[in-house]
């Protein structure tokens, strides 16, 4: 049985055109960018390449680019950089209540190293409340963290809005731009951001690759100490191969966004609309409107999301869902739970998140198997009752 | 070890769960145990004739192995004296199936105390003299509300003048009176998102209101003290406690009406 794959916002497939363009630097292109020999400038020519290639993804300059192990490093690198950097002019971070999680464990963290941090409300649909955030900053704010879209319910932050505050206010804006990156176009300039997290995989590129794009007299300290690779930023040899697929991806999307957001926009609509009509007691968390193409996020009042998901995994289909008996500590995902919903309705949710391998198929198997799902767990639960009519 | 990471023995339980379903009669006892943080609730069946265990069913809400515990354990005790029974516990059940993901061995692995639940009741039913746990906090209706004055037009309201200013607001309402569960209902024509709190186990009000709630889109939370009203400025959040559970939570609301 071929398993039906809709859990595009944890892991994507690469690319095979991308692979086939990463081959090359792991045999006969191996050089280290640092060395000054013929084999080391190849290596270079192509960091350069890749530099320059992912600055116009998001318009950005060239020498705004750092390459990273991945959009945590990124994220860490970022954040924790640019506090410790400016620890002198105030040790206060805005962020949203949305952010990933590795942004609310890096607050702790933060919090633990002196800093203050304030998290910001949403409202019912995810979105930021901006005069929430605008009061929340004050003279000793240095940082402000907003992600471009929520890599749970996929509700899209007013970016621009925020980049305006972040200005008038005279503070740095960190934006974490994985869940939204090749969904929707990222313009640093436009929007106002100084400081944004990319990761190669979510936009078909090998995983353990990211970048922290990095605006000029926004400098950050550096984390990982060592040979002075990324200008002293992020030392460490580059992993040029991972380097160059992420590049490919980005300049393959660039061409193909467009045409997937508008064939994604089609899936999840009748997705949303057809298991919402189909499905007495379901309701759709995050925004009707403002989300991400590739997202449908549903709950089911009286049954619970690790039951929904192993359901579906025996269906041959691998979904996600927003139960805490799924993650690592039995907490209900922290998104919903700022949206409003109470514990038991955070835990009955299911996530489909559509990519570039899914096909219509794909998502006819998932809308076919949602109602059979359903409909056992809640025979089985002694909180569903079919009250309403 | 991957939460989700189960024996074929859960697997096949979650997949066939046994003896699904409710009990009724007078030889009937049931047990219920809830942890509503982690998300498992489950319903034990007993029928019981004399000191032995004739039939079991369970209902549960829960992941895969809070599904695949109280399956297991309605097949275990079915045939069981009520002493052997009192004696299973959360690890037999876990050993029977093949074991548990760690994670899974406390929150999701209650079906024994839901079954012990049963057993005591229906011993303390018919009058067998089984000591009393001191759980149960009382439910009356305190009256302090941490933040309630400091909130007072920031986002708590003693009346509701303009319902428009409640658009898509998310709104707690206190449970205290017909008045309020009327307020709760209007509230709901222009919000779809209204909770109305209460410490008791039912909303005591008319038959009329009872019914109109029934079918409105009110969302209501049962055995619950509003402790807190909490937020930088204005109402952002509540602390709420769950009674039954002795346990407190946070809720993210835009709006909290106490009508005194």
């Amino acid at each position: 049985m071929k398993e039906v794959y809709l859990d595009n916002q944890s892991a994507k497939p690469v690319d095979p055109r991308v692979i086939e363009g990463m081959l090359p630097y792991f045999g006969e292109k191996y050089g280290n960018p640092s060395a000054l020999h013929t084999i080391g400038d190849i290596g270079t020519d192509a960091l350069e390449e890749s530099r320059k290639s992912i600055a116009k993804f998001i318009n950005a300059d060239e020498d705004e680019i750092i390459f990273t192990s991945g959009a945590t490093e990124a994220i860490n690198l970022g954040i924790i950089g640019y506090a410790m950097k400016n620890k002198s002019k105030g040790n206060h971070i805005v962020m949203s209540e949305i952010e990933h999680i590795s942004i609310h464990n890096i607050a702790k963290y933060l919090e633990r190293s002196g800093f203050e941090i304030s998290k910001v409300p949403v409202d019912k649909f995810g979105r930021v409340n901006l005069k929430k955030l605008e009061r929340r900053i004050t003279d000793k704010t240095i940082l402000l963290s907003v992600g471009y879209a929520s890599n749970e319910i996929g509700t899209i932050q007013p970016i621009r809005e925020i980049g305006k505050i972040a200005e008038e206010k005279g503070i740095a804006f960190h934006s974490d731009a994985v869940a939204a990156e090749g969904l929707m176009p990222i313009d640093v300039k436009r929007d106002g951001v100084h400081l944004l997290a990319l990761s190669s995989n979510d936009i078909y590129g090998p995983k353990g690759v990211g970048v922290l794009y990095m605006r000029k007299k926004f400098r950050v300290n550096p984390l990982m100490i060592g040979g002075g690779q990324e200008r002293g930023l992020r030392s460490g040899s580059e992993d040029v191969a991972g380097i160059v697929g992420m590049k490919i991806a980005a300049e393959i999307m660039q061409k193909e966004m467009p045409g997937e957001v508008k064939l994604f926009t089609e899936y999840r609509d009748k997705m949303i609309k057809q298991i919402l009509e189909e499905i007495p007691d379901s309701y759709l968390n995050g925004h009707p409107t403002e989300r991400l193409a590739s997202n449908t996020h549903v709950r089911f009042d009286g049954i619970e999301g690790e039951s929904i998901l192993l359901s579906f995994k025996d269906k041959g289909i691998a979904i996600s869902t927003g139960s805490a008996c799924t993650s690592k500590t039995l907490e209900p995902s922290h998104t919903l739970i700022a949206t409003g919903l109470l514990h038991e309705e955070a835990h009955g949710s299911l996530q489909i998140t559509t990519g570039r391998f899914n096909t219509k198929q794909d998502i006819d198997s998932v809308l076919k198997a949602v109602p059979d799902v359903v409909t056992r767990l809640r025979d089985l639960s002694p909180i569903y009752k079919t009250k309403k009519v | 070890m991957k939460s989700t990471k189960y024996s074929e023995k859960v697997l096949d339980h979650f997949r066939n769960p046994r003896n699904v379903g409710t009990l009724e009669g007078d030889d009937v006892s049931v047990g219920k145990v809830g942890n509503p943080t982690c998300g498992d609730i489950m319903e034990v069946f007993l029928r019981i004739d004399g000191d032995k265990i004739t039939e079991a069913k369970f209902r549960t809400f829960g992941c895969g192995s809070a599904i695949a515990t109280t399956s297991m354990t309605t097949e275990m005790v079915i045939g069981m004296t009520l002493d052997d029974a009192m004696k299973l516990t959360r690890n037999d059940v876990a050993d029977e199936l093949d074991g548990l993901p760690p994670i899974k061995m406390h929150c999701s692995n209650l079906a024994a105390d839901a079954l012990h639940d049963a057993i005591t009741s229906y011993q303390r039913g018919r009058g067998d003299d089984v000591p009393e746990d001191e759980k149960k906090a009382d439910t009356s209706t305190e009256c302090i509300i941490v933040g309630q004055d400091e909130f007072l037009d920031k986002g708590v309201w003693l009346a509701v003048d303009n319902l428009k200013e409640f658009e898509d607001q998310r709104t707690l309402v206190q449970h205290t009176g017909d008045v309020s569960v009327q307020q709760a209902l209007e509230l709901s024509d222009v919000s779809d998102r209204v909770i109305l709190l209460t410490p008791e186990n039912s909303v005591v009000t008319t038959p009329d209101l009872e019914e109109q709630l029934e079918n409105s889109r009110v969302k209501i939370l049962y055995e619950s003290r509003l402790l807190e009203i909490r937020g930088e400025f204005e109402v952002e959040k509540v602390l709420i406690l769950n009674l039954d559970e002795d346990e407190d939570y946070e809720l993210f609301v835009d709006a909290v009406v106490i009508i005194e």
